[in-house]
């Protein structure tokens, strides 16, 4: 006897037309051997429990550090949750600031956020005069002149922004934030996936909602695996991020 | 009963109508006090056994942390397959199983998966409420089927046909429960599996604390009913059973075609769970399985010592057939379930979660675990007894 393949009933309609699982990525950096060993002594020390949901005190402190002194911002470490990947940080701002029948304006690569937009009930589109825009999605891979006239527009429209650093290193100096305007409306993605991916951890740091994003990532996974936040400050504190 | 005492701090009068935060806002309560015995959060106190701890630090060491394949890797759903034949008779192979970052995320990506906004999904109550998002998120409408103390919270079938409209699309069963400790009976769920094939219905059943039923009681798996393997999609993790909580790795059974959807939505929501994570669960249900009576072993013990207290202090409850809790009837109190939670944490330094937690009408109900040691339980007891002898009416 076996599981027949097809469930009794007809699948939820907002499945049909997302992309099948990419494949792991192949060759993977080698992971250096101080944060295998900071993993190794979490284990010892019996972190095997669930952790505070927003993540371990000295990873967010650590975040919120290397953010502030890198662009000049004044992030509270209670304003960063760690999160599963910037995968689940990217779902997490998309289902928070895009409700069903809105916009997220994306100048770049649409393939970073359409699943998630597309389980939420959100469209991506790169016309910046679109009704409903509710998420301006930035990353340092867009145009300089595009990335400072769609800012312009997210404060006169009270947009959401998200600046995700996860698949480009920063542009020096430069972040959303800095604007007096946008500080408490732009929320930082970034994450370690280009140095240990497999542990699976990334952040989401900033905004007013910080605690609303933090109570969503909450609902989703309860709080990002113990022995990879142990793994993950220790690579932080040995590298600039 | 009486409203909400104005004396309880904002902090928790500000998430008093959302369970799950207000669970949380009397953690963060209680950590910031000393001494605190926390009897709220379903945490095992107990440590993840050696040798899967071990399993993990060999495959860090060996390099073997790349990222796996998004519904887990083979070898793992190969061997939870085979473990779920065997200790469930569920028929499942691996492609009928995908590996998830712990079991909450089972819950919501099975449910984005079969549900379409105007959907009804029923649900006991009460109810762990963290399943509310993932049921308000896919805009389903959440039914509740009522359970009893004097039925120690079994699930009744007559409730459960009753409550069903034709656009009811799934049922929803934990078992153990969450928050009540009532199991689902082998006897109930083959009434239920007839209900749920008559009426075309799906059923998802959370059985995390599956391995963790107390004697003369068994665990039963309503996906072994011929049947219903193709209606059923069954939720589990290492979390309970393997005091893994914080390595958040849990797993799915389902027909292919549900595991392949959710495999794309959780592509999109968090991608696979953590590589080190999944060795570890690999070597939970692959190794010695000791550690799960050994700790189960721990458990009844500790259970027969907090009924004992809560017999003491002349509280009546549902007589908890599994898992790590007691639902505690505290109406002879005469205060609301959220006062005496925080009276308890202010007063007595014991966190316990009320049962408006778990389900706004539970004014009447706190939710105490076991997973502190005898010795502690013993103390919680005590400091428990003259603060509900000086507010008893």
């Amino acid at each position: 006897m076996s599981i027949p393949r097809t469930l009794s009933q007809p699948l939820a309609e907002r499945v049909a037309g997302l992309p099948a699982p990419a494949a792991p990525p192949e060759n993977v950096p080698e992971i250096p051997s101080n944060v295998i060993e900071a993993a190794v002594d979490a284990l010892a020390r019996g972190e095997t429990h669930y952790t505070d949901r927003p993540g371990i005190p000295e990873f967010r402190r650590e975040v919120a550090k290397q953010i502030n002194e890198a662009y000049g911002l004044a992030l509270d470490p209670a304003e960063v949750t760690i999160t599963c990947g910037s995968t689940e940080a990217r779902f997490v701002t998309v289902t928070l600031f895009a409700e069903a029948g809105t916009r997220i304006l994306c100048p770049g690569d649409v393939s970073h956020i359409g699943a998630a937009a597309q389980l939420v009930g959100a469209t991506v589109t790169d016309d910046s005069d679109a009704d409903n825009i509710s998420l301006l999605y930035l990353t340092p891979a867009d145009d300089t002149d595009t990335i400072n006239q769609l800012l312009d527009r997210a404060e006169q429209n009270n947009w959401w922004v998200v600046w995700d650093l996860s698949f480009t290193t920063g542009r020096p100096d430069f972040h959303p934030a800095q604007r007096e305007e946008l500080r408490s409306r732009t929320v930082t993605i970034n994450s370690l996936s280009a140095h240990m991916a497999g542990f699976r951890i990334g952040w989401m740091a900033g905004s007013e909602a910080a605690l609303r994003l933090r109570a969503s990532k909450q609902a989703l996974t309860i709080c990002t695996t113990n022995v990879s936040q142990w793994a993950g400050l220790e690579f932080v504190r040995t590298n600039e991020i | 009963m009486t409203a909400l005492n104005p004396n309880i701090p904002e902090s928790v009068r500000a998430v008093a109508q959302d369970g799950t935060q207000l669970r949380y806002a009397l953690m963060e309560m209680a950590a910031e006090m000393d001494g605190v015995l926390k009897l709220g959060r379903g945490d095992p106190d107990l440590p993840t056994p050696q040798h899967i701890v071990d399993a993990a630090n060999e495959a860090m060491r060996a390099g073997r942390t790349a990222p796996t394949p998004v519904a887990g890797m083979p070898e793992l759903r190969a061997a939870i397959a085979e473990h779920m034949q065997r200790e469930n008779g569920i028929p499942a192979s691996a492609e009928n199983i995908i590996v998830t970052t712990g079991g909450q995320e089972g819950v919501f990506l099975a449910l984005q998966a079969v549900l379409n906004p105007g959907d009804e999904i029923l649900v006991p109550d009460p109810r762990y409420t963290s399943y509310d998002d993932a049921i308000k998120r896919s805009g389903a409408k959440m039914v509740m089927i009522p359970t009893d103390r004097d039925d120690a919270f079994n699930l009744h079938p007559e409730a459960v046909e009753a409550a069903i409209t034709p656009k009811t699309k799934a049922l929803l069963i934990v078992t153990p429960s969450n928050p009540t400790a009532g199991i689902v009976t082998e006897d109930r769920l083959r009434a239920i599996a007839d209900i749920a094939m008559k009426h075309n219905l799906i059923v998802v059943v959370d059985e995390i604390y599956g391995k963790i039923v107390y004697e003369p009681w068994h665990h039963f798996s309503i996906a072994s009913i011929p049947g219903m393997a193709e209606r059923t999609i069954t939720l589990d993790a290492f979390s309970k059973a393997y005091a893994m909580t914080g390595w958040r790795c849990g797993y799915v059974a389902a027909p292919a075609n549900v595991i392949d959807a959710m495999a794309r939505i959780k592509q999109a929501t968090t991608g696979p769970a953590a590589t080190v994570s999944q060795w570890a669960g690999l070597a939970a249900i692959t190794g010695p399985q000791d550690s799960v009576a050994e700790y189960k072993a721990i458990y009844t013990e500790r259970r027969a010592v907090l009924l004992e207290g809560l017999r003491k202090m002349g509280f009546a409850y549902g007589e908890p057939r599994g898992g790590l809790f007691v639902w505690v009837d505290s109406s002879s109190t005469g205060i609301h379930a959220t006062e005496l939670s925080y009276l308890l944490l202010n007063e007595a330094r014991v966190l316990v979660f009320p049962g408006t937690a778990f389900g706004e009408q539970w004014r009447d109900y706190v939710r105490i675990t076991m997973l502190e040691s005898i010795e502690f339980l013993r103390e919680a007891v005590e400091r428990m007894i003259p603060v509900v002898t000086r507010y008893r009416v």
